[in-house]
């Protein structure tokens, strides 16, 4: 039995190839941005002598204006710090709509969020020098943490960023907060807490709550407001930011046309009027909208017939509204209500106004019409201040990445250079106006070029991961497919995995001398790159050497049709992951493919018995349904509020929750021996978990406590699983998978948790429908039919399914975050981060696992199964069939990056191709993971001694 | 080449599959220059159904005819307890298809007119035939395999048609999901069509395939066709 462990450590060399790859696909797709460190520095103007120089020794009194003409004609000078400054009231309503702003009298049934905020439109009316509404475009991705990074930075956050979104890091870069501090001035915080994580320690005061409790609408809202009319009339403070959630929450929660919204908006009303009455003569009020929100409406989605622009443009439509008592600057033409402003605008415009440079890394232009009026001198100030501090990061940039090649720079860099000469000669206000726009258009240039350098794709390393990809995937698809079953055990005994081992190994330390000798630059992408190819080539070998036997077996194989069929199925399921609606809708393409395959299986079989477990599992793919999730993309389904599980089960979720938990646990226990109990009892902690925490009534903390010790009993008995009884592995892996159901049911939390018993007992008729299918000749024979691929296509389209079947959804906002506190914070404990990766990873790809842990039991279940056979055909029987289970998987995830390659300039791959790609590279972990956990599992207990037979 | 039953026959199977090949499409035709195309699966279009019927009762009257003067001597009384026992039984099937195809995903709560008349479709198109040409008994042995048919007979043919009608509405659920917005991809207009349409494709090969089989008598080479579409034609 050398093949034993040979088959496993086959298993986990695939797994690393297969992940290898993605994660070297991930390196060069999720778009990446080098943050610099630079922080801009400026001079105050005391320091100037009145020739224009730092630290002159004429001592000859001038006016500031004339001190200032003569500073600029020094195109070399630094950063001027502003002369004036103003303090700032910046209030953030997340997902504020350009069209929530609007007012429309003549409107006589408005929509649930239209005109709702009057309050804006009447005070341009009032005071049209007073005020200003924009359009405010956000760039995607609009996620709340990346816009607040491009607020208070100016630049443009990329996509590596969402990963670290809910470990929300510190800003590395320079921003208008820290500007702020820098210059002497105070900040106050009011509301989400994402600022606090994102900018910690610089705040005078600050009340930060949490803010991922989507169903909450009021809580923040409230908070905030009992702090922000005491704070407004306090003044030691330059710059307050009040961050209001309430809107954002609606629209996850309802969408926008509903009665709540409608509401939320009422209440911004009412608080803006408030705000703008009570607002110091001083203080300069920004009202801004991070991003926007989706229109689901119903009625709109079947207007825009087959137009996905506009849903895009409505994410991005922000509003801006800004408001000063003394007045703006800026003339009729620049102040039209909706003239449309980049995001990137906002951060030098509010460093200007708090007198401070932009800071460094900001790519955005200044936003004269919503800055109070000054003179031309001090216009001209705060222009050059702004192209000197792009020059810089221009400079800085062109040092530390070569992603924007340097003659372009250098073009970027003498045009900027060229401007802050101009600057100098600007003296009246038409020549201003000529120079502001010439400085615009300038900026929007740069802008355009770094936005398309930062949406820019390492397609190199794309190509060659999906290469290594590809080759994984067809060798191992010959091996499995192509060599004769009887041989396997052979090929296993010999030298092939280990000699493929060591070989990587020494590709791995022929990568590191190469890196230590300065040959190699990036070490990680040499050891993946390496790796592939070598283990591209020993399975190619492996192939030539079997040629004969895999030509053999192909030339007398005639499969089923149900066989071929199942194959078909499979790819078609990876297929379509190319087509954006059949990933929206990838739930029911999944539930009927796995319902046609196995309804072929059970035609096969034909008889009665099989019909109705097929029938069976149907009905239970159709009780599946009520609890799967929708998207926004969904329309009418995401309307009607099903979007998002509230959390909170109802008494008759809870019931069902309980019956189903005790079900299972009453019916399995009988047929797993001693181990029955620890089921048992772990069943009887998660029922007690969700009984003591339900309800007003409930008791959280003993609720947890119970939780914990659910998970307590389940770590034990998955301990235990590894104690031998030399009974075979059948048992042990039915213990596990109903094992990996409990750690299910509780991460699922009540309301969700049928659905993992539904899953289970769907998995239980196609094993038994598997059991019966019909076998020629021998018990032999039968093992072909039981190993063949279609086994695995059917497991693998089943564990995709129930990904959507436990109310997943392959998007970034349909993931619920409850399942990491349902036990309590882990965040209490030394280990927290491992502990709380660990239940996401569950509660997401929980299914996955499950049926990867519990694949050899296709080969086993049942009488006719394998688990009657010497160890070593048994053995060798659930190798083949785990490691096409993992095939199905790899292929899946190649489908998926391909159709990400190839959609990179689709509308949709942020919100679709993207989202699918990193959760299916997630099931693809999990079911590897499951496989590894199965098959060695199989390997632990079958028993050592080879029978003849 | 032919015995002279199985050239009686094969002439049976010929025409009737040229009469579905010129009434079906021209059903189709006409309901879409009509403009009722879209609402195909509302109960207001059972006159298609009605028609339908009509069509392949008349079309089982001619394959049969040749039964009825062997078998002259049946009673008729008990041909009325086969008719009833076969509407039980075709209700019976009627049911099934409309809870197999809610199985497959069409809508539980809403939508059931729809799924009725589809069903409805299915069962007409694929068992009503059969059932027509053959009896209950026999059908129900033919539809779990305990009988088997020979190759190129009428049973055969309709045994195939059935079939094709079912992988026909089976494909037609493809569409569905797309975000075209088109007014055709309503449930269940493309699963209808799909159904009519894999029937329609049976008999075109049927045709074919005769005409093929024939035309082999004088060229040989044809032959190499006539023997790809057999492997063509789906069977346990």
């Amino acid at each position: 039995m050398k093949e034993k462990w040979n088959f496993i450590l086959y298993l986990v060399w695939f797994s690393y190839l297969t992940l290898s790859a993605v994660l070297m696909f991930g390196q060069g797709f999720l778009l990446s941005r080098k943050t610099l460190n630079d922080v801009s520095e400026c001079v105050p103007l005391e320091n100037f002598g009145c020739d224009g120089r730092l630290n002159s020794s004429e001592k000859f009194s001038c006016t500031e204006s004339s001190k200032i003409q003569r500073i600029l004609a020094y195109s070399s000078s630094p950063i001027v710090c502003a002369a004036k400054s103003h303090r700032v009231l910046f209030v953030l309503v997340d997902a504020l709509r350009y069209d929530f702003t609007e007012y429309n009298k003549d409107n006589e049934n408005p929509l649930y969020y239209q005109n709702r905020l009057p309050i804006i439109q009447k005070t341009i009316e009032r005071y049209p020098e007073r005020a200003r509404i924009f359009r405010f475009m956000a760039d995607p991705p609009t996620t709340t943490l990346q816009r607040i990074k491009a607020l208070v930075t100016g630049s443009l956050p990329t996509f590596v960023d969402i990963s670290s979104n809910f470990a929300a890091i510190e800003i590395q870069e320079d921003n208008v907060i820290d500007q702020n501090v820098k210059g002497g001035g105070e900040a106050i915080l009011l509301g989400d807490d994402t600022w606090m994580r994102l900018i910690p320690g610089r705040w005078l005061r600050s009340h930060a709550l949490y803010s991922f409790h989507t169903w909450d609408l009021d809580t923040v809202d409230n908070e905030v407001d009992s702090k922000i009319y005491e704070e407004l009339k306090r003044n030691d403070w330059d710059l307050l930011v009040a961050h209001y959630l309430g809107v954002d929450h609606a629209g996850h929660r309802y969408g926008p046309n509903h009665p709540e919204m409608a509401r939320k908006l009422s209440e911004t009303n009412v608080r803006l009027k408030k705000i703008i009455e009570s607002l110091p003569s001083d203080v300069i009020l920004y009202v801004v909208g991070d991003h926007g929100m989706t229109e689901t409406d119903s009625q709109e989605w079947k207007n825009s017939e087959g137009d996905h622009g506009g849903e895009s443009k409505a994410e991005r439509t922000a509003a801006l509204f800004a408001y000063h008592s003394s007045g703006f600057s800026g003339d009729e033409a620049e102040r039209i209500s909706g003239k449309e402003v980049q995001q990137t605008d906002l951060a030098p415009t509010l460093s200007a106004a708090l007198g401070r440079p932009p800071p460094a890394p900001s790519l955005g232009n200044l936003l004269f019409p919503i800055l109070p009026n000054m003179p031309v001198a001090h216009t001209l100030l705060h222009l050059s201040n702004n192209l000197k501090q792009v020059t810089q990061y221009l400079v800085r940039y062109g040092e530390e990445s070569q992603q924007i090649s340097l003659d372009r720079l250098a073009q970027l860099i003498n045009a900027t250079r060229d401007h802050i000469e101009k600057g100098a000669t600007v003296e009246t206000e038409d020549e201003l106006k000529l120079y502001i726009s010439n400085v615009r258009a300038l900026m929007e240039n740069i802008r355009s070029i770094f936005r398309e350098v930062w949406v820019e794709f390492d397609s190199l390393s794309m190509l060659r991961a999906l290469l290594l990809l590809l080759l994984t995937v067809f060798f191992n698809w010959i091996i499995t497919e192509g060599i004769p079953a009887e041989r396997i055990p052979h090929v296993f005994a010999s030298s092939f995995v280990p000699s493929g081992l060591i070989s990587m190994a020494v590709c791995v330390g022929i990568c590191y001398t190469g890196h230590y000798l300065e040959i190699v630059d990036d070490v990680g992408h040499a050891i993946i790159l390496s790796t592939g190819l070598i283990s591209g080539a020993i399975t190619c070998v492996l192939v030539i050497m079997h040629w004969d036997g895999i030509t053999q077996r192909w030339y007398e194989g005639r499969s089923q049709f149900y066989e071929r069929f199942a194959r078909a199925a499979l790819f078609a399921s990876a297929a379509i992951l190319v087509s954006n609606s059949y990933i929206i809708e990838e739930g029911a393409t999944l539930s009927f493919l796995s319902l046609t395959v196995l309804g072929l299986m059970a035609w096969n079989i034909g008889n009665i018995k099989s019909l109705v477990l097929w029938a069976g599992f149907g009905a239970v793919m159709a009780l599946t349904r009520s609890y799967r999730g929708c998207r926004e993309e969904q329309g009418d389904c995401w309307t009607a509020g099903e979007g998002v599980a509230t959390g909170n089960a109802s008494r008759a979720a809870l019931v069902i929750a309980l019956g189903s938990v005790a079900a299972v646990v009453a019916i399995s226990r009988r047929h797993v021996e001693w181990r029955g109990y620890g089921i048992v009892i772990a069943g009887i902690f998660s029922c007690a978990h969700w009984a003591v925490g339900w309800g007003s009534l409930g008791s959280p903390s003993r609720s947890k406590m119970l939780a914990r010790g659910a998970w307590l009993v389940i770590v034990t008995m998955f301990v235990l699983l590894w104690r031998r009884d030399g009974k075979g592995a059948t048992l042990p892996l039915v213990v596990s998978g109903l094992l990996f159901y409990l750690a299910n049911t509780l991460v699922l939390g009540a309301s969700l948790a049928p659905t993992a018993g539904l899953a289970l007992f769907s998995g239980f008729l196609a094993l038994n429908i598997v059991s019966m299918l019909k076998t020629e000749g021998s018990i032999k024979f039968s093992l072909t039919t039981r190993c063949n691929s279609s086994m695995a296509c059917l497991w693998a389209l089943l564990a995709s399914y129930n990904f959507y079947g436990t109310g997943h959804h392959a998007t970034l906002s349909n993931v619920r975050w409850a399942a990491v506190f349902h036990a309590g914070d882990p965040h209490y404990t030394s280990f927290g981060n491992i502990i709380s990766v660990a239940l996401m990873f569950i509660y997401l790809f929980g299914m996955p696992l499950l049926f990867g842990a519990t694949v050899p039991l296709l080969a086993l279940w049942g009488r006719n199964g394998a688990s009657t056979l010497g160890p070593r055909t048994q053995l060798a029987a659930v190798f083949s069939l785990c490691l096409k289970f993992a095939l199905c998987f790899a292929i899946r995830v190649f489908a998926c990056a391909l159709s990400a390659t190839i959609h990179c300039r689709h509308l949709m791959i942020w919100g679709v191709f993207t989202p699918k790609l990193m959760f299916e590279v997630g099931s693809c972990t999990a079911a590897l993971l499951g496989t590894l956990i199965g098959a060695t599992l199989t390997a632990w207990h079958i028993p050592n001694q080879t029978r003849s037979s | 080449m032919f015995s002279l039953n199985n050239h009686l026959e094969l002439r049976r199977v010929t025409i009737s599959s040229l009469v579905t090949c010129i009434y079906l499409p021209s059903i189709v035709t006409v309901i879409s220059y009509k403009g009722l195309l879209y609402s195909v699966g509302n109960a207001s279009s059972l006159y298609v159904l009605v028609l339908i019927f009509i069509a392949e009762l008349i079309k089982s009257f001619y394959l049969n005819s040749n039964n009825d003067l062997q078998v002259k001597k049946k009673a008729s009384k008990s041909r009325v307890g086969d008719i009833v026992k076969s509407i039980v039984f075709l209700l019976g099937v009627k049911f099934c298809f409309f809870i197999g195809i809610i199985l497959f995903g069409a809508p539980v709560l809403e939508y059931n007119e729809e799924t009725l008349i589809l069903s409805s479709l299915l069962t007409l198109l694929t068992l009503f035939p059969l059932i027509a040409h053959t009896g209950v008994e026999l059908a129900v042995q033919l539809l779990f395999g305990v009988k088997t048919f020979p190759r190129d007979t009428i049973i055969a043919m309709l045994v195939n048609n059935a079939l094709l009608t079912v992988c026909g509405a089976w494909l037609g659920a493809v569409v569905i999901p797309l975000d075209w917005n088109t007014p055709w991809q309503q449930w269940p207009i493309p699963c209808y069509l799909g159904a009519i349409g894999g029937y329609l494709l049976s008999n075109v090969l049927t045709v074919t395939k005769v005409t093929l089989m024939s035309a082999a008598n004088k060229h040989p080479f044809l032959g190499i066709f006539v023997n790809m579409m057999n492997k063509l034609h789906i069977s346990k």
